[in-house]
């Protein structure tokens, strides 16, 4: 390659990666062609190509993570050669470690990483690492302490014979760098969080915790992804007919894959109740997104002795509004607590599958399906993740803490449009509306505790209060033998 | 409380409540706790309830079924145990002998707050509600209120 060849391509790549290099592309207008010059020189006769008119070159990009490359190093030290498989996205445009994601490229091919200038033919892709002294550029720095330049190539294809832009990145560090400032990396490195429910609202929440650099993810549901899911859930139909918790685990890794996830397609019910116990005490924070009372009141009882936070979210019928509460077990009301307190409001909620419309209905009266509009499930679930995020960032450095004293009440919900029949109707218009309640707003309310709860309270004394009954009355049940013509 | 505190209690709130025909009885070779007991409707109709307590109790809600008269015969000589799981008569699945479910509370909507003298409140109602269908041919859920 001649020497004008290589300072466009330096420049080019310097355009691309958005850097400025040691070239830059001119449009010369009396030879009218492009030309590479020296950043420093002026010409008269030439006009500077800008990165956005860059843009409009194709070119094809490889990106490797470096953990890839640090874990794998010593046999490409060894062998001088690794073959890796690649993904092709969009003809061959762009390249990526096959491993770097949860989805398979559109497209397979062979690549190599080779140690030096190797003239490697069977590979489509190779990606030469060449020692570089310590004054040049460098894109990787082996775990030994040696700077390499990654330059790479393609054996076939459209760009057969030409170089091809190389990224590796520190994935681990980089994917959460827009992040800063407000999370730092590593923060909730170590954190974890067990969500019942991967529907809707559960999983929204936990890509959205993924996002904000959650560690370890602990996933609860029975589920298959069905058609009528596809139109609200975040995967898309290429997932039908896959248990929701596996679906999660893609969607979570491909936004980070140094998490760690850990499936449980198990309904909660009490022959799972130990297991989930089990579970419970492993992590940090609770998400109930469940769509009946039984698992809500469940999960609320195991965790009322194992006390971890736990937030209990969900959407109203239809989906029209959507509430949060969150219990400090042993503190804070419980969800049996909000149960007996609201029970209309805990009564509604949205029928977002078969299985939860057969609870409610009998066989010979149906209960339509009626979940609601995804737009107005994602408040629910981004105002979850927030809660979420609240309590996992206690006893961290995060200038989030600002936001505590917002977030001091154990109650939330929010109405998405003045549903007729029900108390929200005459909500007045959003628009005309300062002080008074209107919809799209949360509000937070303080929900005290019952303390005759019997979950969470004195129940039994409760009881014995109502019926006039003495600390130690009761009647201990006859033994008899089974009635007749009854066998258990 | 564990399950027999629970159970203890109960008895003795049924008791309390004038409701000694349903109190509870532990049968011991199969370590399990039942309700069997007689219900005089205020015709002099006389009507057999059985319901085992489950395991899981109270966090499931105990099913009640008519054991007497099996069949039940309701208005124009229907039997009510053809309808099975239906809406307008407030019943759910039979038992495995036949005998009519009543559906006093559904376990969506249950909770380990209710206890066994609500429950058969609610049974004894849905039997004077059976009576008046018997009357008039209306459904029973004409009688009785849908909860919510």
């Amino acid at each position: 390659m001649d020497l004008q060849k290589e300072k466009i391509q330096e420049a080019m790549q310097a355009i691309a990666a958005r850097r400025s290099g040691r070239n830059k592309l001119v449009y010369d207008k009396t030879r009218k062609t492009i030309v590479a010059v020296s950043t420093t020189d002026y010409t008269t006769t030439g006009l500077n190509i800008s990165a956005e008119e860059a843009d409009m070159f194709l070119c094809e990009i490889i990106t490797i993570p470096l953990e890839y490359l640090n874990n794998n190093w010593k046999k490409i030290a060894d062998n001088k050669i690794l073959p890796i498989i690649l993904s092709e996205w969009d003809d061959g445009d762009v390249y990526s470690l096959s491993s770097i994601g949860k989805w398979p490229g559109q497209k397979e091919v062979y690549g190599a990483i080779v140690i030096g200038e190797r003239d490697i033919k069977e590979y489509q892709i190779v990606i030469q690492l060449k020692k570089t002294s310590a004054d040049q550029n460098f894109d990787y720095v082996s775990p030994l302490g040696e700077k390499f330049k990654a330059i790479s190539y393609s054996n076939a294809g459209k760009m057969k014979g030409e170089k091809i832009i190389t990224h590796i990145v520190d994935v681990g560090y980089e994917i959460s760098t827009r992040n800063h400032g407000l999370i730092e990396t590593g923060l909730l490195k170590n954190s974890s969080v067990l969500i019942f429910g991967l529907g809707t609202g559960g999983v929204q929440v936990a890509v959205n915790l993924a996002k904000c650099g959650v560690g370890s993810f602990y996933l609860i549901d029975p589920d298959r992804l069905e058609i009528g899911n596809i139109c609200r859930h975040l995967a898309g139909i290429s997932h039908i007919g896959r248990k929701k918790v596996l679906v999660a685990k893609d969607l979570l890794l491909e936004k980070n894959p140094n998490i760690k996830v850990y499936t449980f397609p198990i309904k909660v019910d009490e022959t799972n109740k130990d297991k989930i116990k089990e579970i419970i005490k492993d992590v940090d924070l609770i998400i109930c997104a469940t769509d009946n009372r039984e698992s809500k009141l469940l999960i609320n009882a195991i965790n009322i002795n194992v006390k971890k936070i736990i937030l209990f979210s969900g959407a109203f019928r239809r989906a029209y509004g959507g509430q949060i509460l969150r219990v400090y077990p042993g503190e804070t009301a419980c969800y049996h607590c909000f149960l007996l307190g609201m029970p209309d409001i805990e009564t509604d909620q949205e029928i977002s599958s078969d299985a939860n419309a057969d609870e409610i209905a009998y066989s010979d009266m149906p209960v339509p399906i009626e979940p609601g509009l995804a737009i107005d499930v994602e408040p629910i679930a981004t105002m979850t993740s927030k809660l979420a995020l609240q309590e996992l960032i206690k006893g961290k450095e995060s200038t989030l803490h600002i936001l505590d004293k917002d977030f001091s009440a154990n109650w939330y919900f929010w109405i998405n449009r003045p549903e007729p029949d029900t108390k929200y109707s005459a909500f007045p218009p959003l628009s005309e509306s300062i002080d008074e309640m209107t919809i799209l707003r949360w509000y937070g309310v303080f929900f005290d505790k019952d303390e005759a709860c019997p979950t969470c309270g004195n129940y039994e004394k409760a009881l014995r209060e109502q019926y006039g009954l003495e600390p130690n009355e009761s009647a201990q049940p006859e033994s008899s033998s089974l009635p007749p013509n009854i066998k258990l | 409380m564990t399950l027999v505190e629970r159970l203890n209690l109960e008895n003795q709130i049924l008791i309390r409540d004038g409701m000694s025909q349903y109190l509870i009885k532990y049968y011991q070779p199969g370590n399990s706790y039942y309700i069997y007991g007689d219900y005089a409707s205020n015709s002099g109709r006389s009507y057999t309830i059985w319901c085992r307590i489950p395991d899981y109790y109270p966090n499931i809600c105990p099913p009640v079924y008519v054991h007497n008269p099996n069949p039940l015969i309701g208005f124009g000589g229907v039997s009510i145990n053809s309808y099975r799981t239906s809406h307008r008569m407030h019943t759910l699945e039979n038992d495995s002998d036949g005998a009519v479910q009543i559906c006093h509370w559904r376990q969506s909507r249950w909770h380990s707050g209710i206890t066994l003298n609500k429950v058969m409140i609610k049974v004894m109602l849905w039997f004077e509600a059976f009576e008046q269908h018997l009357s008039t041919g209306r459904d029973i859920d004409y009688f009785v209120s849908t909860m919510k």
